[in-house]
């Protein structure tokens, strides 16, 4: 199976689920399980073959015009095994919300065609098919969002998207004119260290931020998350944001950086400096982490909760691929596994959630473990993984970007980097308290109920993967050594249970077990003494007054009040520049309009020969 | 599962023996839940304060009832009070133990003819120590919890087990003086 | 495999000595405090008697996860002891003591106790659990500054091997000195992590019964109550070990360590409280900039004392 006959195979499968989609919903949605695991199962096979050294060649390439070349890199299979397995794992909710959509056909269809795109991305090593496939990828994406709740969103992704792969489309045409081929690796390798490669940096880093969700084209992201249908939430915070991520490599790891600060302050003291391009994006991913967490604070939607912390995530991996070297590459690319599988393990906690209650709102919901408490098990563990708490994966990531951010010595980086880390336990924390915990609200009690057991097989296989990457890092951090390697970074000192950093060592494994014997310990005095009386939820302390109604016991809405107002001033800051520049480009329409496209052809077909002349000036 | 070989103790003496040791930590560390209803109550802080400093003998103010040991019945009750008294005793962990300040507890002090107030505590609650007085003044006050000690060493602070054993009189008392507890009020229409 | 399992006995070793340091020098401070106000202060093994009572009472739970989480923040704080070195040659797991740990895995602790709370299904818990997050997103940032600062200086993370490198400077390398700047801001910041006056918010008698502890009683708060005391060893043992110079035997550690604790409740006996945004807002202000500027002037200038 080349990388080709996969895509082409995927694509056919994708129009197969849209018939069978026409024909019944529910079997539609199942075609897309089944090709996701497909794809998934295929692109585990090369990743096997290409550990094994073996050399089955996966380039070829038979149907497509001979240009769209291929090739199977070690960063490719990284990203490409991550994102399918989010698919795979997602995909099982498909048939479960199938009822909800006006199109499920064409749901299923989209959600087949983004996987192929993701393929075509992360394989291939052709400039322009890459950017087919990315603009694929936001199309397939573009009509997927709309089917939830909100078709605004859906524009504004695709404006950022847009203006994401037209960065992209600059850049690809910078090498091209540099490298004269549009050969992936050999464009970015003429432009590096150029003027030219500070432009593509640039364009390149644009692209990554608008993908990532970054700071400041970070406006997209939670709106489209949070509005997108449930199961497709999951996919774009676990796995197609991450096509940011894999730009972001190409821009920051592939391309030399610029600014050489040492040269300049170096004499003046003993302390290293990183480039001034390194400082730039890590200033603005630290930008990010700041924003990302103090909203998702102070949002009500969980969904939208999440949509921020993946935001704020996104600035770690941003603030860790632009330190560089090999602690901070490992941190980003681990960081990059323990987001998706944490990020997507709790949006599907969440859709479990709001598909029995029709809706992801904290304020109107309560005490949903009573009747959901596998799901609440998973989102546990999803949260504890992102805010880095060990024994999960998120600490491993966490506690690398830590050491390559300290031994830099980034001391206003850090301050947002341990801000963000401690700003996640309380957004994580709040739909733990306000939508699993509390009182039990009546409204809900009839109608939640354990989910199926194919929606919880998804939910139980990522929260064990998300323990497995927090108490045994190292066989993927080997592998995250061969992608270093391929990256020209020197690998990450492992042995076998232990990870060497800069300034410390870690033993995941040991405090794993650690943290097992402490709760041994804890669980034989709890179980030794006397055995407890059980109550109600609502014989709590009221200071003796008899209160019947759950919603007054549930602490809920506006959770974080006291730190809200401290900033809720100048939240909005970002939103109202894009909204002045959204006026500025209606206004300019108009204008154009006015001018232009008045209702006599003769002027338009003037104005189009006089622009079409002062742009050929040059070479006439 | 205990070896009989080595201790002929039974089980019941087993508990026994345990129960003694938790007995000797209750007795000296008793965490006070207030329920100030009445005048009796202006003893306690002179109590607390540096004047006598109750801490000494362990004793402390609690916010909730799950938190506390014993509970304070500072003067009168009156009949809306009454409710949440049971209300809150009924919420606290066991061992749980009550104390009755001031005649009102008793049989109503100056207030045993109002139509507001119950007269006689310990027929809607068990007792365990009552300081009488109107109001004690706190040497006495501090007396009744040392008694209150000495009670629970020689095992007679027995109240809350006879809430259980003669629930149904506690309970046909209450309803006596309260009427059927539903509540019906403008914050639960 | 066996020296596996004497480590970890020795860990459990390590959590117990916390446990009973914690907990008599609590005492002995419930009697300074008492002396303090005027008074003859309870005795000074108080605080035991009132641990064990409450495990010997009957109490209520509110369902699984009230439970669990009690058992979860005990847990994981036993965990996170476990690492703790007592002196810089004596700890359980030699070679991991690295600081990260410390941080995060007490934050597992704190997490199984706010779900724990919060499940009890009383607004209240909720309310303090919220208050206790706040808080603490305000001290630990300016602390972690410091800690970095240091980290970048010496080159290693290990709790011991921090200490020896202060010991070996004599007695006045001690980065509470070396660092006069992050010094004070330690000690606010430890302020802040110990719940001491005038940054506790969240223990509130009398506005939220006691915020997240309002639901428990009996075993649940006897074990809460262990919990808080090798909480408060593991941050004062952190403190001790970062900027007093650790310790070369026991018996200075106990010295430092009542010190350090003893210093601090005495201080707090004199506050009133701050609001929980007044917190954020000074720690916002004064310990942060104080931090940033003892980083850049100990990093970039490499002015240490
Ligand atoms: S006994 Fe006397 S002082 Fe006490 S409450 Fe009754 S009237 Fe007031």
């Amino acid at each position: 199976m080349t990388v080709e006959l996969l895509i082409i195979l995927t694509l056919v499968l994708g129009l197969v689920s849209y018939f069978m989609g026409r024909f019944n919903k529910v079997y539609g949605a199942v075609v897309t399980i089944i090709a996701s695991m497909f794809v998934f199962i295929s692109v585990g096979y090369m990743a096997n073959d290409i550990l094994d050294g073996s050399t089955f060649n996966y380039n070829a390439v038979k149907y497509l015009p001979v240009f769209a070349t291929f090739t199977v890199s070690y960063l490719g299979i990284f990203f490409a095994i991550l994102v399918t397995f989010v698919f795979a794992m997602v995909s099982f909710f498909n048939p479960f919300f199938v009822e909800k959509y006006k199109y499920p056909a064409v749901y299923n269809m989209l959600y087949i065609f983004s996987l192929a795109g993701v393929l075509g991305v992360f394989f291939t090593d052709n400039l322009m098919v890459l950017f087919f496939f990315f603009e694929f990828v936001v199309w397939s994406g573009l009509f997927i969002i709309p089917l939830g709740k909100s078709k605004k969103a859906a524009v504004s992704y695709y404006a950022f998207s847009t203006a994401g792969s037209f960065a992209l489309l600059y850049a690809i045409f910078i090498m091209r004119d540099v490298a004269g081929t549009y050969n992936l690796y050999a464009g970015l390798a003429s432009v590096s260290g150029t003027t030219q490669g500070t432009y593509v940096m640039i364009l390149l880093s644009i692209s990554a931020f608008s993908k990532l969700g970054a700071f400041p084209l970070h406006t997209w992201l939670p709106a489209a998350h949070g509005n997108a249908p449930h199961p497709f939430s999951p996919v774009l915070s676990g796995a197609l944001v991450k096509l940011g991520a894999f730009v972001a490599i190409l821009a920051l790891v592939k391309l030399a950086p610029v600014g050489d600060l040492q040269s300049v302050f170096g004499s003046y003291t003993d302390a290293t400096f990183l480039y001034a391009s390194q400082y730039a994006v890590a200033i603005l991913g630290a930008m990010t982490i700041v924003f990302g967490t103090l909203m998702a604070i102070r949002q009500d939607d969980a969904k939208k909760l999440l949509a921020y912390s993946s935001v704020s995530n996104g600035g770690y991996i941003l603030v860790a691929l632009s330190i560089g070297g090999s602690v901070g590459l490992a941190g980003g690319l681990y960081h990059i596994i323990a987001h998706a599988l944490a990020s997507a393990a709790a949006f599907l906690a969440i859709g479990a959630v709001s598909r029995v209650t029709g809706t992801s709102k904290m304020s109107e919901l309560g005490g949903m473990i009573h009747k959901m408490p596998i799901t609440y098990m998973v989102y546990l563990i999803a949260i504890i993984s992102m805010a880095g708490i060990p024994p999960m994966g998120g600490f491993i990531s966490k506690w690398l970007i830590f050491q390559a951010v300290i031994d830099n010595g980034l001391i206003l980086i850090a301050v947002a980097v341990f801000f963000g880390s401690i700003g996640s336990f309380l957004y994580v924390f709040r739909p733990l308290a306000a939508l699993f915990l509390g009182q039990e609200l009546p409204q809900h009690k009839d109608k939640a109920k354990i989910p199926p057991f194919f929606m919880l097989l998804p939910m139980i296989i990522l929260s064990l993967l998300i323990v497995y990457t927090g108490v045994f890092p190292n066989y993927i951090l080997g592998f995250i050594n061969d992608v270093m390697a391929e990256l020209g970074v020197d690998a990450l000192v492992i042995g076998k249970y232990t990870i060497q950093g800069p300034n410390g060592v870690l033993h995941p494994t040991l405090v794993a077990s650690v943290f097992g014997v402490g709760v041994l310990i804890a669980f034989i005095i709890f179980i030794v003494l006397k055995k407890s009386r059980k109550v109600g939820l609502m014989d709590t302390y009221t200071a003796g007054n008899f209160i019947y109604t759950e919603e007054l016991m549930h602490y809920s809405l506006d959770f974080y009040a006291p730190i809200e107002r401290l900033y809720e001033k100048y939240i909005n800051i970002t939103e109202d520049f894009y909204k002045k520049l959204e006026n500025k480009v209606v206004d300019f329409g108009r204008m154009v309009k006015y001018f232009f496209f008045t209702n006599k052809p003769e002027v338009t077909v003037f104005w189009i020969v006089v622009i079409i002349g002062f742009l050929l000036w040059g070479d006439l | 599962m205990l070896s009989t070989k080595f201790s002929p103790m039974s089980k019941e003496e087993v508990d026994r023996k345990w129960w003694e040791i938790g007995d000797f930590f209750r007795r000296n560390s008793l965490w006070m839940l207030m329920y100030c209803t009445g005048c009796c109550a202006i003893e306690l802080p002179p109590a607390m304060t540096s004047a006598y400093d109750m801490e000494r003998l362990g004793m402390g103010p609690m916010a909730t009832p799950r938190q506390a040991d014993v509970l304070l019945v500072t003067g009168y009750l009156s009949l809306k009070t009454l409710r949440r008294l049971i209300y809150t005793y009924e919420q606290m962990s066991e061992p749980k133990y009550v104390v009755g300040f001031g005649s009102c507890t008793i049989n109503g002090g100056i207030y045993h003819d109002s139509h507001a107030v119950i007269n006689q505590l310990n027929k809607y609650v068990p007792v365990d120590v009552f300081v009488a007085g109107c109001m004690p003044n706190t040497e006495s006050v501090m007396n009744g919890f040392i008694d209150l000690m000495d009670l629970i060493k020689n095992k007679k602070a027995n109240g809350w087990k006879d809430y259980h054993e003669r629930n149904d009189w506690y309970k046909a008392n209450q309803k006596a003086a309260l009427g059927e507890v539903k509540i019906h009020d403008e914050f639960h229409e | 495999m066996v020296d596996m399992l004497l480590m970890i006995l020795a860990g459990v070793g390590v959590a117990l000595f916390g446990f009973v340091l914690q907990t008599s020098i609590a005492g002995v401070n419930r009697k300074i405090v008492g002396r303090i106000q005027k008074r003859y202060g309870p005795k000074w093994y108080q605080e035991f008697l009132d641990i064990f009572k409450l495990l010997s009472k009957r109490s209520v739970t509110h369902g699984w996860i009230f439970d669990f989480g009690v058992i979860m923040a005990l847990g994981g704080i036993i965990g996170t002891a476990m690492f703790m070195p007592i002196t810089s040659s004596l700890m359980a797991f030699p070679g991991y003591d690295n600081f990260f740990i410390f941080v995060y895995l007490i934050a597992v602790g704190m997490l199984g106790m706010a779900m724990s709370a919060s499940g009890s299904g009383n607004p209240l818990a909720s309310i303090g659990v919220m208050r206790a997050l706040t808080t603490m997103l305000a001290y630990e940032v300016p602390f972690m500054i410091v800690v970095l600062t240091i980290i970048k200086l010496t080159g290693t993370s290990s709790l011991s091997e921090l200490g020896i490198l202060q010991q070996a400077g004599g007695d006045f390398n001690w980065f509470v000195i070396a660092l006069p700047l992050g010094g004070i801001v330690a000690v606010i910041s430890l302020m802040g992590m110990l719940g001491k006056k005038p940054f506790v918010t969240y223990i509130a008698p009398a506005e939220i019964a006691s915020g997240p502890m309002v639901e428990y009683g009996g075993k649940q708060l006897g074990m809460l109550f262990i919990m808080h005391e090798i909480t408060v060893f593991i941050e004062v043992s952190l403190f001790v070990h970062l900027f007093l110079g650790g310790a070369e035997n026991i018996l200075f550690f106990i010295i430092k360590y009542f010190a350090v604790y003893t210093a601090l409740n005495i201080m707090s006996s004199v506050y009133g409280r701050l609001k929980i945004d007044q917190v954020v807002l000074f720690f916002y202000k004064w310990p942060l900039i104080l931090a940033v500027t003892q980083a850049f002037i100990a990093i970039y200038l490499g002015w240490v004392i």
